[in-house]
């Protein structure tokens, strides 16, 4: 009874083994050198409630018209999908990732290789996306930042390994790794004014669930330039706004330098020049014959100065401003009052001063002290508006005082300048045919004959 | 249904994590750490998806069920993996005959199967009828 049940299980062992066909090694030996050798991939949750598997062959050149691969369970219960062919992958969703599956390659209704694979160790996760770089000035850091599906998803979140590759130009790869979905490059690792690519891709970190790396994110570029981030375009879309830019900015130069000159001097450069103009006799003489203006102080009516001020000098007093006068900076202060009895309309007050102070316009009697060889220099005496420059001479006569000078004549040689003393008081009359525009001029000889004929008469 | 009431009962399944080995007709010995780690990593996703999504369902499947039998889903077994496996069970084929969202029975009938397939159990056949068995796929737990 013993050795019957020893055999009855022997026989069943045998029956087993052949029929479920779980060694995963090849089971057929009928000589075929195909390489039947299936590489798959799990992806988790790729739609709700749904993961799947994605298989192809590894000979490249396979022809897999006859050839469909098969998921079964590995439970007692064993339960079979045939994966649906698209193109040279193979493709079927599945709704449990715990236990393991068997996947059997299957060539003409015969199977002929089947491996076991565990769901969990099989994953390739989605592939990232919206990368966004943002360059950090004070830190000179660019923050590059980066986003995954599985993040909304329920197994793989935060359980994904991401590499992040960047290069410039045509260089060689440089890879970071990060569990975050951020890292910082620092300028100062970066070549100034290099422009650089970025992508990213993702991986299971290994500690349950393990897999391949996924497809890689799309690039992103950007130029490293000196204390701010320049964000690149793909290179075509880069020449293009650049050659719009030197468009633009050559419109831009020629309108400025061209058009708008011969706008404004069109007027009254260009156009007398290329179209000169006929002269036009009546404006011509108009331009001749111009009337004066309206307030164009010429008249001899004395009633049209009666605006001017015209003050009577009652007396005259001989002061310290002789000391003044004979003191080098004398004669320029006269100069000075000079003209401010010349403009009388500006400030007829200061007019009245200066007149009254001048002491060699009224005259006076010169303090003796004042009166020595010293004084018997040239003092250069300008006329500022009549030009000339009348040097005379303050001397002494064989002692005697002199009275007051008059302002000298206009004379062309020293020997003919005299001194021409004027009446002290000044009576109203002689002071009200001053005429303040001429001022020093107006002491021709006419008037200097009156007041001359009036000082005697009041001498 | 009711939030607390999924609460109760998945509550118990975090004892997954101090299993005693316990040899079953219908357990297979498994290393209770490759038990935990499955449940750490697969299955309290899924148990927190479905709780949350009972909380949002009408409270109307569970009420009288708990109070003519609350002892149907709580085992009085002294064996742990035994218990969560009968209540696994016992949950699939509660849920096979009401008439609840159909997302959530699928939703519920997911979950019990995944704990039967990491405790490596099995539930007895009540039935011939596929319903109250995983089969390994659970598209065949709604096939009536």
């Amino acid at each position: 009874m013993t050795r019957l049940t020893i055999a009855f299980g022997i026989l069943l062992f045998f029956l087993l083994h052949t029929t479920s066909g779980e060694d995963g090694s090849s089971g057929d030996e009928d000589g075929d050198d195909l390489d039947l050798e299936t590489e798959c991939f799990s992806q988790l949750e790729i739609k709700e409630f749904s993961h799947s598997l994605t298989c192809n062959f590894m000979e490249v050149n396979l022809n897999s018209t006859n050839i469909n691969l098969t998921v079964c369970t590995t439970s007692e219960e064993r339960i079979c999908s045939t994966m649906e062919k698209q193109g040279s992958t193979y493709f079927l969703y599945i709704y449990e990732i715990i236990s393991c599956k068997e996947i059997c390659v299957v060539l003409e209704s015969k199977r002929k290789d089947c491996k076991r694979v565990t769901v969990t160790d099989i994953v390739k996760p989605e592939a990232p996306y919206g990368i966004n770089i943002t360059f950090q000035k004070d830190a000179d850091e660019y923050l590059i930042q980066y986003s995954t599906p599985h993040t909304r998803k329920k197994y793989l979140k935060d359980k994904l390994i991401h590499e992040i590759a960047y290069h410039e130009g045509n260089g060689t790869w440089n890879t970071i790794d990060s569990q975050y979905l951020q890292i910082k490059l620092l300028g100062k690792n970066l070549q100034k004014g290099a422009s650089y690519e970025v992508k990213v891709r993702s991986k299971p970190d290994g500690k349950f669930f393990k897999g391949f790396w996924s497809e890689w994110s799309s690039s992103e570029y950007f130029k490293n330039a000196v204390g701010h981030l320049e964000r690149e375009d793909k290179p075509q879309e880069s020449n293009f706004s650049i050659g719009m830019l030197v468009v633009t900015i050559s419109t831009v130069t020629f309108v400025l330098l061209f058009i708008i000159p011969v706008l404004i001097f069109w007027e009254t450069r260009i156009k007398p020049l290329f179209w000169p103009e006929l002269p036009d006799h009546k404006k011509t003489l108009e331009q001749l014959c111009k009337k004066p203006k309206k307030n164009f102080d010429i008249s001899f009516n004395p009633e049209k100065f009666g605006y001017v001020h015209i003050h009577k000098v009652d007396g005259i007093q001989a002061k310290t401003e002789v000391e003044s006068f004979l003191q080098p900076s004398a004669p320029l202060d006269v100069s000075e009052k000079v003209r401010n009895e010349l403009d009388m309309k500006k400030s007829p007050t200061d007019v009245d001063k200066s007149v009254l102070k001048l002491p060699v316009t009224y005259g006076g009697f010169w303090p003796s002290d004042t009166l020595s060889e010293h004084l018997c220099e040239t003092h250069p005496f300008i006329l500022d508006g009549f030009s000339n420059g009348i040097p005379y001479r303050l001397c002494s006569i064989n002692g005697t005082q002199l009275y007051n000078y008059g302002l000298m004549t206009h004379s062309s040689s020293p020997a003919d300048l005299t001194v021409q003393p004027r009446p002290g008081p000044i009576n109203t009359d002689t002071m009200s045919h001053i005429q303040p525009s001429n001022g020093i001029r107006s002491s021709n000889k006419d008037e200097a004959y009156v007041t001359m004929s009036s000082f005697c008469k009041n001498q | 249904c009711n939030l607390v009431f999924f609460r109760s009962v998945f509550g118990i399944l975090p004892l997954l994590v101090v299993l005693l080995p316990v040899n079953s007709s219908t357990c297979v010995m498994e290393n209770t750490a490759v038990i935990r780690e499955k449940y750490e990593n697969v299955l309290s996703e899924d148990i927190n998806s479905l709780e949350n999504m009972s909380g949002k369902l009408r409270d109307r499947c569970c009420r009288n069920k708990r109070r003519e039998n609350p002892s149907v889903f709580f085992c009085n077994d002294t064996q742990e993996i035994r218990s969560l496996r009968n209540m696994a069970c016992d949950l699939l084929k509660f849920f096979y005959k009401q008439k609840i969202n159909e997302e959530f029975r699928w939703r519920t009938a997911h979950v019990s199967c995944m704990t039967l397939d990491i405790l490596h159990c099995k539930c007895d056949k009540w039935s011939k009828r596929k319903e109250v068995s995983c089969c390994g796929n659970l598209q065949t737990i709604l096939q009536i």
